[in-house]
């Protein structure tokens, strides 16, 4: 293999690419980066075994060919270099020459045949859709999805597409968030996946505003084809809990709140939270909000927020980052906190489809 | 305020109480631990026995080759613990801010203590005359402004030493650049190998070390951990309650066993026994470890926290399933043990959405657990357990 590329088609390519390398693969060619050049092209492909990256960028090929480099090492050398034109030729032992004006680097790969073949589609259904949709849903919901490898259903992101809509929901047993967006196919496309949190989280980074989004999915494994960007990924297999059976009919309780406001009120207050007391209490009075925490062994804090509630008083406890994160996530100017009493679920809401429920914490 | 704190390390204090007590093993090498022809280790050797290679943890068998003429003591732990009593309470006099380590060792904050007794260094002075004309035994002193480096400077000049940390930002980057990476707290068997193979000799070379490289290597948290040590820097209060932090039972079997089944039923015994102890301590458990050690007394310690704090046998016994079965075990093992840290008095808080999918509630499960072990207290153990610990037909289970 011989090309000549730009530093900046180089780095696009790796940056895409780079984050499914984890930091201790368990084979040694997980390390690597694919690299294969054809027609005008450079194809970059990494992969952990469960999620798999690939994505062209343009390079002028002078000998077509492949090898495969450590990710993180030529990541790190080709940010360093000068932008500039940068030839990459690569021998018959793996090993690769990599030129850029004076400066040269002799780079030792592995075989081509090590590395894992790239998954195939085989047959499922495909649903396209807008980037900037599927990016603002997974935004909307999978920061809720467990990390606790005890609950391994929950360590994704649920995407059921089902009577002509897509709904997201992404739980770890205490909170939910769940997002929808009407999407047309036919009925025997209907199926759920349960996409994995790292895959998730790669296609958050990856996404863009512009552009569709083919979503290829069958049995256990997902395919998001966008741009010149392919990721694969194996999906979470079993039974989703019944969410629809956790989200209260209704509250007796509704409060608007000033979304902007709240955020930054519960995170100053959050900081008087600790591992011994992790809870901050909401107390809703009449177009009152009173956030409070206390620590025994730190101290206390409490802010008032305006609110439009006329109900009755009532006062709750939560961990706070269970609020804090979907307000983070979320544009609206205003939410609506809708709650029934101190030990029932609570209710976020926006004008947007989405809903999300968290339970509140005992407080003695 | 400013904070002085100060690391008492008592040396050799196991050795230096058995020559003590007996003035004819004085000046010779004595190791206190298991005999030099039996199985069992090292607990603690005097300098003496030190200048032979001999060390804690070490086989006594291997000790017994290394110096034949040795005295071997067995642990004679009641008495250690009373010396180690004594000494608290001369710490004590000092300032009530004492944190015990161990029985040897124990964190001081005298930041208060200035005017009844002088800075950090006449406080130290007073606190060696004391122990040693109390106990006739000496330890060493780090006296500085935190805890990581009041405890790396009491190691520095032992025995019988005492190590003043500059106080000054500059002066103690001089201070710790020529001391090797493994001083700093985190730097263990795993990492330090890590470190150096990197470069990262001394401390001065993670002083020097770029975050970002360094982050690569070893995570990102850790490396703003070690670069903070790395200059010094540590704002650690001293633990004060005097409540059990961790509950851990082990047994070393007297073969090595390199049947799974038959660990893991030794296991189970294990994880009941901390079970029970914890729900008499009236605590909740948010981490379980595991440990086994290897046959060639490798060891090796894995922990994952609780969804929620328990304290019921069948989420300890979940969670010490999950660490062991996550292990190979392909070499015959000698010890296996299992723990509970990071008690606390009440179970977790926060609800759950999902209350009747996730099984009994921890609460049930507890009560059953509380009943079994009242059971037990009354009629004695053999009343009431788990079928799976009965001898199986084709013999014992271990």
């Amino acid at each position: 293999m011989k090309i000549v590329i730009g530093k900046d088609a180089v780095m696009t390519g790796l940056q895409l690419v780079h984050g499914v390398v984890g930091a201790r693969p368990t084979l040694p060619v997980l390390s690597n980066v694919l690299l294969q050049a054809q027609e005008d092209r450079l194809w970059l492909t990494t992969t952990d075994l469960e999620v798999t990256m690939r994505c062209a960028v343009e390079a002028k090929v002078a000998k077509a060919g492949a090898t495969t480099l450590p990710a993180k090492r030529i990541l790190s050398i080709m940010r360093e270099l000068p932008a500039d034109n940068i030839e990459i030729e690569t021998d018959e032992k793996h090993s690769s020459s990599i030129t850029c004006g004076s400066s040269f680097f002799k780079i030792l790969g592995l075989s081509v045949d090590d590395f894992p073949p790239v998954p195939k589609y085989e047959g499922g259904h495909v649903f396209t859709l807008e980037q900037r949709v599927l990016k603002e849903m997974l935004q909307k919901t999978s920061y809720a999805a467990s990390a606790d490898e005890t609950r391994y259903i929950l360590n994704g992101t649920l995407m059921s597409f089902k009577a002509n809509k897509l709904t997201m929901v992404a739980t770890d047993g205490r909170r939910l968030a769940l997002t929808e967006h009407e999407l047309e196919f036919p009925k025997e496309a209907e199926t759920d996946a349960i996409v994995p949190t790292k895959a998730v989280n790669e296609l958050l980074r990856v996404l863009k505003d512009d552009g569709a989004v083919k979503v290829h999915l069958s049995k256990n494994q997902a395919g998001f084809e966008f741009d010149d960007v392919l990721l694969i990924t194996k999906l979470i297999e079993g039974t989703y809990p019944n969410f629809r059976q956790v989200i209260p009919s209704q509250c007796d309780q509704r409060i608007t709140v000033e979304r902007e406001a709240f955020l930054i009120a519960l995170k100053r207050v959050a900081l008087l939270t600790s591992e011994k007391s992790s809870s901050i209490k909401l107390a809703f009075g009449k177009n009152k909000l009173k956030i409070s925490a206390s620590s025994p062994d730190v101290g206390e804090a409490h802010e008032t927020v305006s609110i439009k509630y006329a109900g009755k008083e009532i006062a709750v406890a939560f961990n706070p980052d269970y609020v804090i994160e979907p307000l983070r996530n979320l544009a609206n100017d205003e939410i609506y906190v809708e709650l029934t009493d101190e030990l029932s679920p609570g209710v976020i809401k926006c004008d947007v489809p989405f809903i999300y429920v968290l339970m509140p914490m005992r407080v003695s | 305020m400013h904070r002085i704190i100060l690391h008492v390390d008592m040396d050799a204090f196991y050795a230096s109480i058995e020559q003590r007590d007996h003035p004819e093993y004085r000046g010779r090498p004595v190791v206190v631990g298991a005999g030099p022809n039996e199985r069992g280790v090292v607990a603690a050797s005097s300098y003496e026995a030190r200048r032979f290679g001999i060390h804690s943890a070490m086989p006594s068998r291997e000790a017994g080759r290394r110096c034949p003429h040795a005295v071997f003591v067995p642990v004679n732990m009641a008495r250690y613990v009373e010396v180690s009593q004594q000494i608290a309470a001369i710490l004590s006099r000092f300032t009530p801010l004492v944190e015990p380590l161990s029985l040897d060792e124990a964190f001081l904050d005298v930041s208060g203590g200035a005017a009844l007794f002088g800075d950090g260094a006449a406080i130290a002075r007073q606190i060696k005359t004391a122990i040693r004309a109390e106990t006739q035994l000496t330890a060493s002193v780090g006296v500085a402004h935190n805890m990581f480096l009041a405890k790396l400077a009491s190691d520095l000049d032992k025995p019988d030493g005492l190590t003043l940390v500059p106080e000054d930002p500059a002066e103690i980057l001089a201070f710790l650049a020529p001391l090797p990476v493994g001083r700093l707290w985190g730097v263990g068997k795993v990492t330090r190998p890590k470190l150096e193979a990197a470069g990262y000799r001394t401390i001065g070379d993670i002083q020097r070390a770029d975050p970002a490289l360094l982050g690569s290597l070893v995570g990102r948290d850790a490396a703003a951990h070690f670069k903070r040590l790395a200059r010094g820097e540590d704002d650690r209060e001293l633990e004060l309650d005097g409540e059990e932090k961790s509950i851990s039972r082990e047994y070393t079997f007297d073969v090595d066993c390199e049947s799974k089944d038959v660990i893991r039923g030794v296991l189970m015994d294990l994880v009941d026994d901390v079970g029970r102890q914890l729900r008499k301590a009236g605590r909740y458990a948010g981490v379980a470890r595991l440990k086994l050690r290897w046959k060639g007394f490798e060891t090796i310690t894995r922990q994952r926290p609780f969804a929620s704090p328990a304290c019921d046998d069948f989420s300890l016994r979940t969670a010490a399933e999950g660490l062991f079965e996550a292990e190979t075990i392909d070499q015959p093992v000698r010890l296996v043990g299992f723990g509970v840290s990071r008690l606390q008095a009440e179970p977790r808080q926060q609800l759950d959405l999902f209350a009747d999918a996730a099984g009994p509630a921890d609460s049930k499960r507890e009560r059953l657990n509380r009943t079994v072990d009242s059971l037990r207290d009354r009629l004695g153990d053999a009343t009431i357990g788990r079928a799976s610990a009965l001898p199986r037909k084709d013999g014992p289970r271990h």
